[in-house]
C-alpha cells in the first residue's frame, strides 16, 4: 500500500515536470509541441550512450545535448512559422516529431538500446517491515527539487515573471520591452532541461530506449495540461499530476483489469472538462456562444 | 528639432491599407491629440509607430533615428511606450509585478528605483494595492497602472490609446490630470481619443482622422469653437 502511494506521487511528479516543460512553450508560442517527446528520447539515449561515465558527467553531457535540439528545433523550424495559424504550427510540431523519430531510428536502431544507469539507485528496502524502491524515493525527491526550482524561477525572477506575463499576453508584453526572441529561445532551453530530467527518471525505472521512448508520457502530461488550464503553469503542473497520480492509482486498484485504466482515466478527463471546460485553474469558463 | 516625426506613413492588416499618407510632428515636452470616428485607424497609426504593426510605407523618425518597422521591444528602449487601448495589464499578476515588467524597456538600468518612487508619487492609489492582482481594480485604477507601468520606462514620448474608455466622467478628470503632470515633467503624449472635445482641450494640438487620413489639424483655440470641431470630425457642411 505505501509503495503503491509513493509510486502514485512520483509518476504524478514526473507526469507534472514533463507538463511544465510543455505549457512553457505554449505558454509564450500557444504551440502545443509534440516533437517534446523527442527532447525526453534524445535526453534519454544520452544518458544511456554515456552510462559508463560518472552520473554527474553524463547528466551534464544529456542537458546540453537536450537544450541544444530545443534550441534547434526553436530555430530552424518554430521561429520560421511564428505568426502563422496555430493549426500549421501543430501540423508542423507533428512533422517534426515524426521525422525525428526516424532520424533516432536511423542514428540508434529500431531495437531498444539499454545500459544500467546509475545502478546505485536500484533495489529497495525495509522501513517497519515494509519493503520500498529507492527509485520511487529518489523520483519524489528529484521530482520536488525541480519543481522548487521552477517554481522559484517562475515567481522569483525577471525571466520567469517575463514568461508569466508573455504566456497571457505576448503583444503586450513586447510592447514593455520584453525581447520575444529572447525569451522564445529560453522557455526552449528551459524546456529541454526538464526533458532531460524527466528521461534521468524515466530511464532509472525503464533503461530499454526505443525512438518512441517519449511519446507516452508526452500524449498524457498534454491531457494534464489540458485538465489543469492550458494558459497556467500552474495549472499545467498540477494537471500533469493529477494524471500521473490517477494513472498509478488506476493500475494498482483495478488489477487484472488494468488494461481499461486508459479509458478509466480519459472518462475522468472528459467528467473534469464538462464541469471545468477551460481546466482545474481556469478562471472562468473558456466556453465561447456559439 | 522634433522628436517624432511621422511623414506619410500609411499602414494596415494583409492588404487592407487603413491609414495612408498620415504625417504630423512632435516636440519634446510637447502633446498631440489624434481623434476621428471609430474606425478610422487612430489605433493602427499608433501601433505602427510603437512597432505593433509593420507600415507598408512612409517614415516614422524618432530622436533622429528611423524607427519604421523595428521591433516593439527595440522601440521601447529607444523612449516610446506604448499604452494599448483596453489598458491591457496583466490581470493574474500584481501590481508590483505588473510595474515590474515596465522596467524591462528601460534604455538604463540605473535609476529604476527613483522611477518606481516617481511613478509611486504620480500614482498614490496604486501603492496602497501593491500586492493585489490588477485583475481586482477599478476601471480607473487599471488606467493608472498601465500609465504608470509604461512611465517606469522614462520615455521620451507616451503614446496613449483611448485613455477615457469605460471610465466615470470624474475618473477621467482624474486621469488626464495627471497626463498634464507628466506632460510637464518633460514627457511629450500623442493621445488618441474618439471624445474630441476632451483632447482638442486637453493637447497642443490635434489631428482628426477620417477615412485614414488627416482631415484637418485644430490648435487648443479651435476647442471653443464647436462648429470648427463639428465640421473636422463628421465632414459636416462639405
Amino acid at each position: 500500500m505505501v509503495q503503491s502511494i509513493l509510486d502514485a506521487i512520483s509518476l504524478g511528479g514526473l507526469y507534472s515536470l514533463a507538463a511544465l516543460g510543455l505549457g512553457l512553450v505554449f505558454g509564450v508560442m500557444r504551440l502545443v509541441n509534440f516533437a517534446h517527446a523527442e527532447l525526453i528520447t534524445i535526453a534519454a539515449y544520452t544518458l544511456v550512450l554515456t552510462a559508463q561515465f560518472p552520473l554527474a558527467v553524463s547528466l551534464l553531457f544529456t542537458v546540453i545535448v537536450t537544450v541544444f535540439v530545443a534550441l534547434l528545433m526553436e530555430f530552424s523550424v518554430y521561429r520560421r512559422l511564428r505568426g502563422v495559424n496555430p493549426a500549421i504550427m501543430l501540423i508542423a510540431s507533428f512533422g517534426l516529431s515524426t521525422v525525428l523519430q526516424r532520424v533516432y531510428e536511423l542514428m540508434f536502431g529500431a531495437l531498444p538500446r539499454s545500459a544500467v544507469v546509475a545502478p546505485f539507485l536500484r533495489g529497495d528496502f525495509k522501513v517497519a517491515g515494509l519493503s520500498i524502491t529507492i527509485s520511487s524515493i529518489i523520483t519524489i525527491v528529484l521530482t520536488i527539487v525541480i519543481l522548487l526550482a521552477m517554481g522559484y524561477l517562475i515567481e522569483k525572477t525577471s525571466l520567469g515573471l517575463q514568461l508569466r506575463a508573455a504566456s497571457a499576453d505576448f503583444k503586450t508584453a513586447r510592447l514593455l520591452g520584453v525581447r520575444s526572441n529572447r525569451l522564445i529561445s529560453a522557455a526552449f532551453g528551459l524546456s529541454g532541461v526538464l526533458a532531460a530530467c524527466v528521461a534521468l527518471i524515466l530511464v532509472i525505472q525503464n533503461p530499454q530506449i526505443s525512438p518512441y521512448y517519449g511519446l507516452n508520457i508526452t500524449i498524457l502530461s498534454l491531457v494534464g495540461i489540458v485538465i489543469g488550464g492550458i494558459a497556467s503553469l500552474r495549472g499545467a503542473a498540477l494537471g500533469g499530476f493529477i494524471v500521473g497520480v490517477v494513472l498509478s492509482s488506476l493500475n494498482t486498484l483495478l488489477g487484472n483489469g488494468r488494461v481499461y485504466a486508459y479509458s478509466w482515466l480519459f472518462i475522468l478527463v472528459l467528467v473534469i472538462l464538462l464541469v471545468r471546460p477551460g481546466g482545474l485553474l481556469s478562471k472562468g469558463s473558456e466556453l465561447e456562444r456559439v | 528639432m522634433a522628436l517624432l516625426e511621422v511623414t506619410n506613413l500609411v499602414a494596415g492588416y494583409g492588404k487592407v491599407e487603413v491609414i495612408s499618407d498620415v504625417s504630423f510632428t512632435l516636440e519634446p515636452g510637447k502633446s498631440i491629440g489624434i481623434v476621428g470616428p471609430n474606425g478610422v485607424g487612430k489605433s493602427t497609426l499608433l501601433q505602427a509607430i510603437a512597432g505593433g504593426i509593420a507600415p507598408k510605407g512612409g517614415t516614422i523618425t524618432f530622436d533622429g533615428k528611423n524607427i519604421a518597422g523595428k521591433k516593439p521591444e527595440d522601440i521601447v528602449r529607444l523612449g516610446l511606450s506604448l499604452v494599448p487601448e483596453g489598458r491591457q495589464i496583466f490581470s493574474g499578476l500584481t501590481v508590483r509585478e505588473n510595474l515590474s515588467l515596465g522596467l524591462t524597456g528601460r534604455r538604463n538600468k540605473k535609476g529604476a528605483n527613483e522611477a518606481i518612487l516617481k511613478v509611486r508619487e504620480l500614482f498614490p492609489v496604486l501603492l496602497t494595492h501593491e500586492n493585489h492582482q490588477a485583475g481586482m481594480l477599478s476601471g480607473g485604477q487599471q488606467q493608472q497602472l498601465a500609465i504608470a507601468r509604461a512611465l517606469i520606462s522614462e520615455p521620451k514620448v507616451l503614446l496613449l490609446d483611448e485613455p477615457s474608455l469605460g471610465l466615470a466622467p470624474t475618473v477621467i478628470t482624474d486621469v488626464f490630470d495627471r497626463l498634464k503632470e507628466i506632460i510637464e515633467m518633460g514627457t511629450a503624449v500623442v493621445i488618441v481619443e474618439q471624445r474630441a472635445n476632451l483632447v482638442t482641450s486637453f493637447a497642443e494640438k490635434t489631428i482628426v482622422i477620417r477615412d485614414g487620413k488627416v482631415q484637418s489639424t485644430l490648435t487648443s483655440a479651435d476647442a471653443a469653437n464647436s462648429e470648427s470641431l463639428q465640421r473636422s470630425y463628421f465632414g459636416a457642411g462639405e
